[in-house]
């Protein structure tokens, strides 16, 4: 069995001890106008990887999908909840502003909540992304049942 | 945080042909697209199969830089493996399918409706999705609404294993159309 977020990083695993306050370690990505019009990802749309497009539509730059930042804070999630999220979780992200080509983008979180369910707890996690000016991209929360 | 014309063109160097045929390519989506809005009406459903191949799985994870390896069903040199993860073999990303409802939710025979921007999603994953899986993405069109002069379009979706009938995964989002 391949345990490399509970294993490798055992300090980050959120468990039953973690506590409210608690801070997510981040993930940092540069947004990368290739990886933003790849044919899976942004092709389609040439506000995602065509400065001049983007440009013709009011755009300062071409703009990821907001999936992609969801992306981000759930590898960031997985890190710290391991199999834990992806059964009976929740992810909820609202894309605030546009992440624009070449910036970096850190992903946050934070616990703040953590309710007795079961065997266990259920945590709450606010959960951003901004870029290296502190801007505030996309903002959420992400909920996952640990020792239930 | 606002970058030049010249540095944004200098991220995706292109050659005197490159930049012709991305015109013209451009050209041909904008021809072909219709908003959103348009394309839609209040309680229309849509429904598609989608096999979650290891091939599919490495494009989505490595369009995020996300090398996880319980992701892996495939790998270099190997090529297709079963994979290895808390749940057994490989797993699907958490919010892949997410990414794939934006290709059921709008009628897909139709072009992208370029310009239209995803702003939210509330998503429940219920179960993990084993990397091979077929599903069947279902949407609804549930609302259409005006908030301070931009027009949005709200699905509901669900995603269901075509053979056994497990709900993985279910989904609010939102579209911001032209």
């Amino acid at each position: 069995m391949n345990e490399r977020s509970a294993s490798d990083f055992p300090s980050m695993r959120i468990t039953a001890d973690t506590p409210i306050g608690y801070e997510l370690q981040p993930v940092k990505k540069r947004a990368v106008i290739q990886l933003m019009g790849s044919r899976l990802w942004g092709r389609f749309n040439p506000n995602h990887w065509d400065p001049d497009y983007a440009a013709s539509t009011g755009l300062d730059a071409p703009i990821q999908t907001g999936e992609m930042s969801s992306a981000y804070i759930a590898e960031m999630c997985v890190n710290h909840f391991g199999a834990d999220l992806f059964r009976n979780a929740r992810v909820v992200c609202k894309y605030v502003a546009s992440t624009l080509a070449n910036e970096v983008i850190t992903t946050h979180g934070v616990v703040r909540e953590k309710t007795a369910e079961g065997d266990g707890f259920r945590f709450r996690v606010e959960v951003w992304c901004d870029n290296e000016a502190g801007e505030k991209k996309t903002v959420g929360w992400v909920e996952a049942s640990v020792g239930a | 945080m606002k970058e030049s014309k010249a540095i944004l063109n200098s991220l995706r160097p292109q050659s005197d042909v490159q930049v012709q045929q991305t015109k013209a390519f451009i050209k041909e989506l904008e021809q072909k697209c219709q908003t959103y809005w348009d394309m839609v009406e209040v309680g229309d459903e849509l429904s598609r199969e989608l096999h979650i191949t290891p091939e599919l799985v490495i494009l989505y994870a490595d369009g995020v830089e996300d090398f996880n390896p319980w992701y892996e069903a495939w790998r270099m040199n190997s090529w297709r493996i079963p994979g290895d993860s808390p749940f057994g073999g490989a797993i699907v990303p958490p919010l892949l399918v997410s990414h794939f409802v934006l290709s059921v939710q709008f009628d897909h025979t139709r072009p992208f409706a370029i310009g239209s921007i995803h702003t939210y999603h509330d998503s429940e994953i219920l179960a993990p999705i084993p990397v091979g899986a077929t599903v069947r993405i279902t949407t609804r069109a549930v609302d259409k609404y005006e908030k301070r002069g931009r027009r949005y379009v709200r699905h509901d979706a669900e995603v269901v294993d075509t053979e056994d009938g497990t709900v993985y995964f279910r989904e609010t989002r939102d579209i911001l159309s032209l």
